[in-house]
């Protein structure tokens, strides 16, 4: 886990989920859980205490922070806490994202020459 | 129907269970949680789905949540108790540099030994109420409130000592009500701001009516002294009633 004003590659997958679901902007604890599986294809799944908990550690780290309360047109009249991204945020986000191409490289460089 | 009364059901399993997550965590995190697992049983119930499964999953992995915050804050507590430890041992410097420096202080061993105690609860509670709330104004208000209480009791004190009025005490009374106040407040903001501007009002009051028998000279720079507890009692109160506020929007 990063420290704040210390972003540290790799994330853990939720840490790195959760930044790719904030960066197209402010989401809501559901919004973020319905992203995540969006990008994923459904193939991540995760729960309350895997969000929230993740969540709780990133705001610590200064990769994102609360946003405001407000209603979701799409959803019910209920007020609910929006997230969004800190620029920390989007720089890990983007670290992390770098170092991802670099693997890729690498792995498509030794499956092409067999090296 | 059927459906209706399970998700009730579950809903309100599910809000027991949240309180075994720390009180922090809960107080941050546990209406956000509640609220989703609402949303996934009212996704999973439009889509005609059962919810034993999803409720099965949902509680399993939230109960691995909480053992997880649970160790995580548990391993917090020794670096909270040390960093305390530290920054009273550096606080202490202070009194023990002026001791080798201004005549007549001439403390014991057992002095320093209270003083360091002192500085380390004062520092525990900061730690142990700030991290109650994370809003900015509730953290300096409690930061402000100790250090303001603190200096008020420790001055009493020594002036009490000196001039040989027991009477002067009853500033000491400014401290009850601000113990009594954060014990009735439950340390929540609106009630520590109230407390606050109690304590501002007790200690004028006290300022006003009681005879300070000092000279004149004296006399005027402890009202100047008053004044400037009156004024931090009020500024720390006015930023728990900012808290407050904050905590409304």
């Amino acid at each position: 886990m990063a420290k704040k004003n210390r972003v540290e590659a790799p994330l853990t997958p939720a840490v790195l989920h959760i930044l790719l679901a904030l960066s197209t902007g402010e989401r809501h604890g559901y919004g973020i859980m319905k992203q995540v599986e969006a990008d994923s294809q459904g193939k991540v799944k995760m729960g309350p205490g895997t969000l929230y908990g993740s969540m709780g550690r990133m705001m610590e780290a200064g990769l994102i922070r609360e946003s405001d309360k407000r209603v979701d047109p799409e959803m019910d009249d209920e007020r609910r806490i929006y997230y969004k991204l800190t620029g920390m945020g989007r720089s890990a986000l983007e670290a992390e994202l770098r170092r991802y191409r670099g693997v890729v490289a690498v792995a498509e460089g030794r499956l092409v020459y067999g090296r | 129907m059927a459906a209706d009364l399970a998700g009730r059901r579950y809903r309100t399993w599910y809000a027991m269970l949240l309180r075994l997550y720390p009180r922090p965590f809960r107080e941050r995190f546990g209406e956000g949680m509640a609220q989703t697992f609402r949303d996934l049983c009212r996704e999973h119930s439009d889509t005609g789905r059962g919810l034993f499964g999803l409720a099965l999953w949902i509680f399993a992995e939230t109960v691995v949540g909480i053992v997880r915050e649970n160790i995580t804050r548990m391993n917090q507590l020794p670096k909270t108790i040390l960093r305390v430890a530290l920054v009273s041992l550096g606080l202490l410097m202070a009194p023990l540099v002026a001791s080798r420096v201004v005549n007549d202080w001439n403390w014991n061993a057992g002095a320093f030994v209270r003083v360091y105690l002192l500085f380390f609860v004062t520092g525990m509670l900061y730690a142990a109420i700030a991290k109650k709330m994370r809003t900015w104004a509730y953290k300096a208000g409690v930061g402000m409130a100790l250090v303001a209480g603190f200096a008020l009791g420790w001055s009493t004190m020594v002036q009490t000592a000196d001039s040989g009025h027991p009477e002067r005490l009853w500033y000491l009374s400014v401290l009850v009500v601000g113990f009594i106040g954060a014990c009735l407040a439950r340390l929540k903001a609106p009630g520590l701001a109230v407390t606050l501007f109690a304590m501002a009002a007790v200690l004028a009051l006290i300022s006003v009516v009681l005879p300070s028998g000092a000279p004149s000279d004296m006399a005027l720079r402890m009202a100047i002294g008053h004044g400037v507890f009156v004024a931090l009692f009020t500024a720390s109160g006015l930023l728990f009633r900012h808290a407050s506020l904050a905590a409304l929007r």
